[in-house]
């Protein structure tokens, strides 16, 4: 039997067949022999997953685009298929050309969540590439890897030839020129990692040593050769409008997580939330026209045929004409019958004209994220949001017939105490009293407030890189304290063990030497640990054990000023002082302005033409 | 008016499941900008049926959707902007155009034809040469899934004929909207006839929907 046959031997066996069999809209295969090179995109996490995700479709148009460049997909298929695939001998396949990952050039990851990286393993492996690095030989793929968890590269430098730093639209490319030149020119494997290193953007982590000190932190990173830059600067996309954004994506057949138009109005946030990394790593905020977003709209509406769009940003309510686009984009659409939906509103910038206007369409549940539960705990995360903002937001969503509310805050925050979770408690009873305020022939019946407490995990490049996570014993101690604070009528509560989160932390913070961490997890069988019924936490535990490694250094230890972190190396253009002095004003509840209102000295101001607060504030 | 389409399900997408299809089509509507009328109410979807629904895991050459229009469109211009809407393993190979009056396509439909392809060369031997003995019996009990239960029907009557060729087995099985004999139970009582236990790995193809034309023929649904 060929792969194809085995594939559909195995197909009738497995559930959810339609994750692998592809052939949806806008996937049409591309010749393999008319293109020289071959990308295998992968997403290290279920196909549902991985079709929700907006960087898989900028990239996949991007590469496929372009006469000389393939892209097809893989995902991590799910336990049963696995096995199944084991059984029969097949490698993991390509959804469109069903090829193996070890027939393409480059072999790209997206990395998400650190909680995906024992999948990359996986997929790997079952694509028929070696695993590490070092073990590659010439007619091996090239494996690169982007998004935000590359910023720090190091838990995945055993098994990852080479990162790419920043926003990926221009680098892609580059990248790809230099892996086909490879090729023709019949170049070398090392000689193309260090060709790949001299771009901008770019890390190759062999090109590097890293030293260690007796108790286990870095005493040194140094590049091994010329190419190898001393600090590798992120990449930028400076204007989105001229930028490469998607006309077409891929439409699956089954509904995925988010199945519909989303719309990036704009990159970054100027808010300066301090527990929040993508609010460092996407700076500057750069916004998309109106135009633009309106074009790119109706092309994407008659190339998918979707019924919703979502317009997509991590602070959609901060774009600067929003009730103006979501007007032009209903008056547009209303024939269409396409329905506008705001994910992520932020409580402080929810015009209440852009609220009625979406429910027109649709009375989805309106989501807030207040993140803690005191006046005090807000200024120190810098979540610039009061009492009285929420609450007035909160009533306007209720007179306008709303009646399920969602909060969400982070339990764990540096500084928090138990007041601070009681405060949780107080707010969501405000909330409800404020439901009752409102007349009961004017309100909406059946009042639904979820509060959600998800458990911090201090990320690198924020002003909380060198803060302890609360223990497990500690955050399940204060997740008690929660639930009876949150023992409210109308209320219900949604927590998480904190296992999952003491590993996030260990590896959003770690070091080269936790690559054989996850290698050993992943030889004593996990996988796919962000689904709650295949994480095995002790499993983990045991790999830490016989590495030597003790996962508190990562997780639980307070970092010193002058420590080398090991992400040291990479640039991302916001300074290690702002976010030290960041840091020292959160211990004193201190708060930084909106960069809307003056620019904070972040770092970027130094590169000249990339943030336009900062231009502004120059002249 | 409406429009009657024949489409494929091809085989590579034939695990995807009715409910899926429907949206697909759906979506592949909206993308041709043909003008399809609206259901009304508060979540307005497009009218479009279907003359019946094909299992998960069967593909079908000649499936039919039944599309009511807001305005006229010829067939062909239909079929044109529909296959550029469509995806590649979706496409319309006929279209014909009905008054509104014409009668709604699961009430005609009286049988469906298949194509049964046997993986096993062995076992498609064995099953191929216990079709004549199956064929003489008077009953051939087999279970038909309901929405609640299995219930043991005979489905003698229901296998309008049936011939084996190769690892091929064609056959006209009855599918109305009360009875029907789906290619599952035919196998399962082939099964049993030809003595083999283990699981049998079939590829059905639906190759017709079939109606009876006023002379009691069975003719392809869509030229009713
Ligand atoms: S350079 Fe200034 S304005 Fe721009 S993001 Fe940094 S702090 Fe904000």
């Amino acid at each position: 039997m060929n792969n194809n046959e085995k594939l559909e031997k195995i197909l009738e066996k497995v559930q959810k067949a339609p994750r692998y069999t592809g052939g949806e809209m806008n996937t049409d295969i591309k010749g393999w022999d008319e293109c020289p090179l071959h990308f295998g995109f992968c997403f290290p996490d279920t196909y549902e997953v991985g079709m929700s995700h907006l960087g898989l479709k900028i990239l996949y148009g991007l590469i496929n685009r372009e006469a000389w460049s393939l892209c097809e997909r893989f995902f991590m298929p799910w336990t049963d298929m696995i096995e199944q695939m084991k059984e029969e001998g097949l490698p993991l396949l390509s959804i469109e050309s069903r090829r193996p990952m070890s027939d393409f050039d480059v072999v790209g990851f997206t990395l998400q969540y650190e909680m995906s990286y024992s999948n990359i393993l996986a997929m790997l492996e079952m694509g028929g590439v070696p695993v590490l690095g070092s073990d590659r030989g010439e007619t091996d793929p090239i494996v690169v890897a982007g998004g935000p968890c590359a910023y720090n590269p190091e838990p995945l430098a055993d098994f990852i030839d080479a990162f790419m730093i920043g926003d990926g639209e221009d680098v892609m490319g580059e990248l790809n020129r230099v892996i086909l030149e490879r090729k023709e020119k019949g170049l070398s494997r090392a000689e193309c990692l260090r060709a790949l290193s001299e771009l901008e953007g770019v890390y190759v982590p062999s090109l590097y040593d890293v030293e260690y000190l007796p108790d286990g932190r870095i005493a040194s990173v140094t590049p091994r050769c010329p190419e190898a830059k001393a600090s590798v600067k992120r990449r930028v996309v400076v204007d989105l409008n001229d930028t490469y954004y998607p006309e077409e994506i891929p439409v699956p057949y089954t509904e995925v997580v988010f199945d519909r138009i989303m719309l990036e109005i704009m990159r970054g946030c100027t808010r300066g939330c301090r527990f929040c990394q993508a609010g460092m790593l996407y700076r500057p905020v750069r916004e998309r026209s109106m135009e633009k977003l309106i074009d790119l709209a109706e092309k994407l509406e008659k190339a998918t045929g979707y019924e919703e769009i979502s317009l997509s940003s991590l602070s959609s309510g901060d774009y600067s004409c929003l009730p103006e686009l979501i007007r032009e984009l209903m008056r547009r659409m209303k024939d269409k019958r396409v329905s506008i939906s705001l994910p992520s509103l932020r409580i402080d910038s929810v015009l209440k004209e852009s609220l009625e206007e979406t429910q027109q369409v649709r009375k989805t549940s309106l989501t807030f994220a207040p993140e803690a539960g005191t006046q005090r705990l807000r200024d120190v995360i810098n979540k610039g949001v009061t009492e009285e903002d929420l609450l007035e937001k909160v009533r306007d969503a209720f007179e306008g017939g709303w009646n399920s509310v969602k909060l969400y805050f982070m339990d764990g925050l540096p500084t928090e105490t138990d007041a601070d979770l009681e405060g949780i408690g107080d707010l969501a009873r405000k909330v409800v009293s404020e439901y009752f305020k409102v007349p009961k022939d004017q309100r909406a019946r059946g009042l639904r407030v979820t509060v959600s407490a998800s458990t911090f995990v201090p990320k690198p490049f924020t002003p909380f890189q060198w803060a302890a996570q609360d223990t497990i014993d500690e955050i399940q101690r204060k997740q008690g304290v929660l639930r009876h604070a949150l023992n409210v009528k109308g209320v219900t509560f949604n927590w998480h063990e904190p296992y999952l989160s003491f590993l996030e932390a260990c590896f959003a913070r770690g070091d080269r030497r936790l690559g054989k961490v996850l290698h050993q997890a992943y030889r004593k069988g996990c996988i796919l640990d962000g689904w709650s019924e295949t994480f095995r936490f002790d499993a983990w535990m045991d790999a830490f054990r016989e590495c030597g490694l003790d996962p508190a250094f990562y997780a639980n230890r307070v970092r010193e000023k002058d420590e080398i972190l090991p992400w040291d190396h990479i640039d991302s253009g916001i300074t290690k002082q702002f976010l030290w002095h960041e840091k020292e004003k959160s211990e004193q509840a201190l708060t930084t302005r909106d960069c809307r209102q003056g620019c904070n000295g972040c770092g970027l101001q130094r590169w000249k033409g990339v943030c336009a607060y900062a231009d502004a504030g120059r002249v | 008016m409406r429009m009657l389409a024949v489409f494929e399900k091809s085989e590579r997408i034939r695990h995807i499941g009715h409910l899926d299809i429907q949206r697909a089509v759906q979506r592949g509507l909206r993308r041709s900008g043909l003008p399809v009328a609206y259901s009304q109410g508060f979540n307005p979807h497009i009218l479009v049926t279907f003359a019946s629904a094909l299992s998960t895991g069967a593909c079908g050459k000649r499936e039919i959707m039944d599309v009511t229009m807001a305005e006229d469109v010829s067939a062909a211009e239909f079929i044109e902007r529909m296959n550029r809407a469509m995806p590649g393993e979706m496409q319309i190979s006929e279209a014909r155009a009905v008054d509104g009056k014409h009668p709604s396509l699961p009430g005609l439909l009286r049988a469906a034809r298949y194509d049964l392809l046997i993986r096993d060369p062995a076992q498609a031997e064995k099953l191929i040469s216990a079709i004549p003995s199956m064929m003489a019996r008077k009953t051939v009990p087999a279970m038909r899934k309901t929405k609640t239960a299995m219930k043991e029907t005979d489905i003698r009557p229901l296998i309008l004929s049936i011939r084996g060729e190769g690892h091929h087995i064609q056959a006209t099985l009855t599918l109305t909207e009360r009875e029907a004999c789906k290619p599952g139970m035919l196998m399962e009582a082939l099964a049993r006839e030809a003595g083999i236990q283990e699981e049998i790995r079939v590829l059905a193809r639906r190759e017709a929907l079939l109606g009876q034309d006023e002379d009691g023929r069975m003719i392809p649904l869509e030229q009713l």
